[in-house]
């Protein structure tokens, strides 16, 4: 039986087989045709955007102007898992053209799977803006490749730090020894997520020396354990104020003081100094961070569709310095491109303020990304099973 | 006075009965009664389909075998061994000992209210008054959850009354990010279902029995414990099991409200999900789903829940 959006897309293709034949306009391809529809995306609000810097836009229509191409946007929640599974085995690809992902490996996963299609970097004028470290050989060119084929595009990427209330502490830090610190014994807090909770702690316990541990990103069953048994010990001390889930959760306790330092994304730290008004710092750790990028990723069902022409024009507006600075300027994402500062020196709508955010937030970014302890984020680790285990007895304890 | 039948139906009516072979199929199926038949039926159906082939699902899938990014058919009983040999029971146990608790406490509060209500509230009143306490349920649940942090929090509305009344030197702490904070939230959550349980409990207790505990000299305490609960033990019971069950699944409020990692049972079925662990997942929601039914069970026995039903006479 064929659903009714196969067989209004038959009838388009008919009317349009039927429409060529009239008018001896022959090889119209069934790509073109089907090129108006919009592109159906997957993808988190953060994804876009607003033309005038500083802000998120209220839809999509200002990344659509931008590359000329119209757009459906779909909602997506903020579980790899979850999105993976729907894209493999569920009806993802029959949904969305375009998507992006939830964290570092998924684009192997998707790839392995076929859900996802190969890009032809030809088709994205400013592919040639991408940063030096996705290039062939560069540090992050496994997180856009499979097999060594391109398959995603990244448009925003980060360090993931602690972020500290300085205006009560009174000074800064520069280690994660101080997120474990007994000074902030009940004011502390991590994410409510084993991924980056264990891998921060694992890049501080190696860095310092106190546990032998081979990849942060990627550790056996006993590093896992020896990890968790850390985080276990501080617990039941009352170390831990709470974990955070959620943006709002994880704002929520910097700015109402629940907790004077807590590892975050960086949003969260943007948002909870400006609500609190407080000076809420996003430091640069000495042992190193979890360095993460998100990507866009062309389905398969997007490519069977004719929507390959639309997905890179929407593609080089992620690798525009239009795009870079504003996301750097509006939720302090890393650009993935060359050229910010040069952009921002004569765009429009940049006041001296925002250039002075953007070029004091790329220069910090700078200095956490040249940290040697730095470890790739893996949301698939060889011993996953192990460490959703350690991290139930984490819960437990 | 007798209105002629259409030309139509004269051809299936002899004699004021009908003849079945000249009946159409849509006169069988929606002739005499036929709406009402269908009618009839339709919740057997919808439990069917939205509820037992589903549950009946989540078992089958609880023993199959987990592969990368779904499962395959087969017989193991690995998910259960991880949950009970694994962290996660003893999360579902201290979740189950939380959700008691909340219970007791929700009873506590809830059920005097109900009695108050039933008691000294006039007649025509006692609706109106017990459906002040779906007010609540108007404004979302994540809010409502979420608007507790204000209150209870380190620089809360509680800490600082209770500083500025010269009370503490020191915030409280437990009342936020703890079990206490979880246990707070459940009951300003679930708290209704105890007092409209309550309520409809009371239908079973008339009001002449006041006079009479009374007249035999019974203490309130006497009279509440002895006459009263006893009798109104089946609703007392199904809204316990409704804030029970709600505290052991809900996650919003050990996430929002809990200390450092606190999970429930909906939590740790969430988190093998998200893993795309979902036999694992299944296992723990047909536990849950086993737990709750032993406790109707129990239930049952010990009150009779049919009561519940029975017309009040």
């Amino acid at each position: 039986m064929k659903t009714q959006m196969e067989l209004s897309r038959r009838a388009l293709l008919q009317s349009v087989g039927v429409a060529a034949a009239a008018t001896a306009v022959s090889h119209l391809p069934i790509a073109q045709a089907l090129a108006a529809e919009p592109l159906k995306i997957w993808t988190i609000g953060v994804a876009k955007v607003g033309a005038e810097p500083g802000t998120g836009g209220k839809d999509w229509s200002d990344m659509e102007a931008q590359a000329g191409t119209s757009i459906a946007y779909n909602a997506k929640s903020g579980s790899a898992d979850q999105a993976i599974q729907k894209m493999v085995v569920g009806d993802g690809n029959k949904l969305y053209d375009a998507i992006t992902d939830n964290g570092g490996g998924m684009e192997d996963a998707l790839a392995s799977q076929g859900a996802i299609t190969e890009i032809d970097t030809s088709r994205i004028d400013n592919w040639g803006n991408l940063l030096d470290h996705y290039q062939d050989g560069g540090i992050a060119e496994g997180t856009i490749r499979h097999d060594g084929k391109v398959v995603a595009v990244p448009y925003i990427s980060n360090a993931d730090s602690l972020a500290y209330n300085k205006t009560v502490i009174g000074g800064d830090l520069d280690s994660w020894e101080a997120l474990f610190d007994s000074q902030f014994k009940g004011r502390a807090a991590m994410q409510n997520d084993f991924g980056p909770t264990f891998t921060n702690t694992a890049i501080y316990l190696k860095e310092s020396g106190k546990q032998d541990i081979d990849n942060p990103s990627d550790m056996s069953e006993s590093e896992v354990a020896g990890v968790a048994g850390f985080l276990i010990d501080l617990k039941k001390k009352g170390h831990f104020r709470t974990f955070w889930d959620g943006f709002q959760n994880g704002v929520g306790i910097l700015a109402e003081e629940e907790v004077l330092v807590s590892s975050c994304w960086e949003p969260v730290q943007i948002v909870a100094g400006k609500k609190s008004g407080k000076d809420i710092v996003y430091g640069t750790m000495k042992e190193g961070h979890q360095t993460w990028n998100n990507v866009w990723m062309l389905t398969k069902g997007g490519a069977d569709r004719g929507m390959d022409d639309a997905f890179y024009k929407l593609m080089n507006v992620y690798l525009s310095p239009w795009f870079g600075a504003r996301t750097l300027l509006t939720f302090g994402f890393a650009p993935q491109m060359s050229g910010v500062l040069d952009y921002i020196a004569d765009a429009e709508g940049f006041d001296d303020a925002a250039k002075t955010t953007i070029t004091t937030r790329l220069n910090n970014k700078n200095d956490r990304y040249a940290i040697k302890g730095n470890s790739w984020q893996n949301v698939f680790p060889t011993n996953i099973r192990a460490y959703q285990d350690w991290w139930a007895k984490v819960q437990a304890a | 006075m007798t209105i002629p039948a259409p030309e139509g139906d004269r051809r299936a009516v002899r004699g004021g009965r009908v003849n079945p072979a000249s009946l159409t199929l849509t006169d069988r199926l929606l002739g005499e009664n036929g709406l009402q038949k269908w009618a009839f039926y339709l919740p057997i159906v919808f439990m069917v389909v939205f509820f037992l082939v589903p549950t009946l699902l989540t078992v089958v899938w609880s023993f199959f075998e987990r592969t990368l990014f779904w499962m395959e058919p087969g017989f193991t009983f690995f998910s259960y061994v991880n949950f009970f040999t694994s962290a996660r029971f003893e999360n579902f146990l201290s979740s189950m000992f939380h959700s008691s608790i909340s219970v007791v406490v929700s009873f506590a509060i809830g059920f005097p209210i109900a009695v108050f209500v039933r008691r000294h509230v006039p007649q025509v009143a006692q609706h109106r008054v017990i459906l002040l306490f779906i007010l609540p349920f108007m404004v979302s649940e994540i809010i409502r959850t979420f608007m507790l942090r204000p209150v209870l929090g380190r620089n809360g509305l509680v800490n600082t009354w209770l500083a500025n009344l010269g009370l503490i030197d020191e915030p409280i702490t437990i009342i936020l990010f703890s079990p206490v904070g979880v246990i707070i939230g459940e009951v300003l959550s679930f708290l209704p279902f105890i007092v409209f349980a309550g309520f409809l409990a009371m239908e079973a207790v008339p009001k002449y029995i006041f006079e009479v505990c009374q007249d035999l000299g019974a203490s309130r305490r006497q009279t509440f414990t002895d006459v009263i609960v006893p009798l109104a033990a089946p609703g007392i019971f199904a809204g316990s099991v409704f804030i029970f069950v709600n505290g052991l699944g809900v996650a919003l409020i050990p996430n929002i409200l809990g200390g450092p990692g606190a999970v429930n049972a909906g939590l740790i079925a969430t988190q093998a999900i998200i893993a795309l662990d979902f036999p694992l997942a299944m296992a723990v929601s047909a536990i849950m789903m086993a737990t709750l039914l032993g406790l109707l069970y129990l239930g049952h026995r010990l009150f009779n829940l049919t009561r519940i039903l029975e017309p009040v006479s």
